[in-house]
């Protein structure tokens, strides 16, 4: 398991990631018939998952796609083991979703920035650390690190409450990455921005993550920023939740979203949706 | 800024006092009231009497002001380590809320003197009023903060794989301070003013009893200024409670400079 961290970086990184589907990755997190099913106060009971697999391989870019009701959000907590699955194996590295957590192997990004609005933006980004039992004097490095990566240095003490919406995320990203974590997991974490500050949060991100290289669960519900992002494209569909198709993105970074490739993608995803919803 | 808020508060002052010797001199000059002095003597002379007795009044306010004192901090631990353990424990929570319930029925009015039967010294009798009055507002302001922690900060603990001290020294008690701070500013002056109901159960000294004597004796600008003494006294403790806040809770009131929420 080669994480790359970011003083370990020797010299430029490259900027093309495509993955060659015809090689043999292993995958480090594996979804196997995931079932999640809740039984309502009258006893009906609503699918929000139906038979999930999923393969995700080392260092990947993956994205969970699809309209409110697919079960992207459920299926992101399972594997945070923030929810029991009715049915069904998650592997994570090796170990279930308890033990990853238990064992501090992932980081988390929620849809809105969820700081401690007692604590300042380097102890908002300590948080994990302390937790964590980091030395501090590494504590300190971390953050002064993930402070510079998120463009926030000069913020540092400031309080959640004094930032913008944007900065506040930037502020959740550093904290998850401060961890150190193998994996990424990010739940809607731009939907609440504006379409500039996506856009900019957006390249960040994928800036952080390519010095980094740590594997990336991310759920949207906006096509382009999966199409831009990722390496892969889950899309979902909704009653019942399910996997509808799994799309390679093999266009090389950075991604204009200007390019016909990339309106290729975008519209064959949009026409998968739309026949889901003239089912629906 | 600032000095807008000053001078609001300068102007505020001063239409009351206006409105005061106004008041005073209607009923004395245009109504011939022959009660004036008791209903409404002028300010100028409660202010005087004020000056004139400010040893007396400041010792009574003194003992009574710090018996309240003792009691509110010590009503304000105990209700506060109720709400800790009633958040733990819902368990904890059903047997004990109904009893808290009940209690805050119990009239102070007819608490006080069964419990001063029951102590048989003034300065307890206080001290446990006030902490009786005290700990109910804390406890159910801390418990309301406690509840309402937003799912997500509790599920990044639980993501970090946090135990539940951490839980609580991390998140829960710093969450609710804002909230413990609302029960303690509701607590304050009520202390100060079940000290001074337990001061006229036959105490000694305490500015309840400057109060009572002072009544019965139609001392009415002893009276007059005895009450002001009082007001001033629930103000203080009620300006203590804000000056703590501000210190203990730098991350509120700064001011938002966009963006969401």
């Amino acid at each position: 398991m080669s994480i790359i961290d970011v003083e370990a970086v020797p010299g430029p990184v490259p900027t093309t990631y495509a993955i060659d589907p015809n090689q043999d990755f292993a995958s480090v997190i594996r979804v196997k018939g995931v079932n999640m099913v809740y039984t309502g106060r009258d006893g009906r009971e609503t699918h929000a998952l139906r038979e999930v697999n999923l393969d995700i391989r080392q260092g990947e870019f993956i994205s969970l796609l699809g309209p409110s009701g697919c079960g992207k959000t459920t299926l992101l907590r399972i594997i945070a083991n923030l929810l029991e699955p009715t049915a069904g194996d998650v592997s994570i590295f090796g170990s279930t979703p308890r033990q990853a957590r238990l064992g501090r192997k992932f980081g988390i990004v929620f849809q809105s920035p969820v700081l401690y609005e007692w604590r300042t933006v380097r102890n908002n980004i300590r948080l994990p650390l302390e937790i964590m039992k980091v030395p501090k004097a590494e504590q300190n490095e971390r953050i002064d690190q993930q402070l510079e990566l998120v463009g926030l240095t000069k913020f540092a003490h400031s309080y959640p409450s004094q930032l913008s919406g944007g900065m506040q995320q930037r502020v959740g990203i550093a904290r998850a990455l401060a961890m150190k974590p193998e994996l990424l997991l990010m739940d809607e974490p731009f939907s609440a921005s504006d379409e500039f500050t996506r856009e900019k949060l957006n390249e960040d991100l994928l800036r952080i993550w390519k010095i980094n290289q740590k594997t990336v669960i991310f759920v949207t519900h906006n096509i382009s920023e999966a199409v831009y992002l990722s390496d892969r494209v889950v899309v979902m569909s909704p009653h019942p939740g399910r996997v509808s198709s799994v799309i390679e993105v093999d266009l090389p970074r950075p991604r204009s979203q200007e390019s016909p490739e990339f309106f290729s993608l975008y519209t064959k995803i949009r026409h998968g949706f739309e026949g889901v919803y003239h089912q629906a | 800024m600032k000095t807008n808020t000053w001078g609001v508060g300068l102007v505020w002052v001063a239409a009351l006092a206006l409105a005061w010797e106004w008041g005073a001199h209607i009923l004395a000059v245009d109504l011939h009231d022959p009660m004036a002095a008791s209903k409404l003597p002028y300010l100028h002379s409660v202010v005087s009497t004020l000056i004139t007795n400010a040893g007396p009044l400041a010792d009574a306010a003194g003992v009574t002001f710090a018996q309240a004192a003792t009691g509110f901090v010590l009503g304000a631990l105990i209700g506060y380590v109720l709400a800790v353990l009633m958040s733990v424990s819902r368990t904890v929570e059903r047997i004990a809320f109904p009893y808290l319930i009940i209690s805050q029925m119990i009239p102070v009015l007819g608490l006080a003197p069964i419990i001063f039967n029951l102590v048989r010294d003034m300065n307890a009798s206080r001290i446990l009023i006030a902490a009786y009055i005290t700990f109910f507002p804390v406890a159910a302001n801390t418990l309301s903060g406690f509840r309402s922690v937003d799912r997500e900060k509790r599920q990044l603990l639980d993501s970090y794989a946090a135990g539940l001290p951490t839980v609580y020294f991390k998140l829960m008690i710093p969450f609710s301070v804002p909230h413990l701070f609302a029960g303690l500013k509701i607590a304050a002056p009520l202390s100060v003013t079940a000290s001074i109901l337990v001061d006229m159960l036959g105490s000694k000294d305490g500015i309840g009893v400057k109060l009572l004597y002072a009544l019965y004796g139609g001392n009415m600008d002893i009276f007059w200024a005895s009450v002001v003494t009082s007001a001033l006294m629930g103000m203080v403790s009620y300006l203590v409670v804000l000056l703590a806040e501000k210190i203990v809770v730098p991350w509120e009131d700064l001011g938002n400079l966009g963006g969401a929420r």
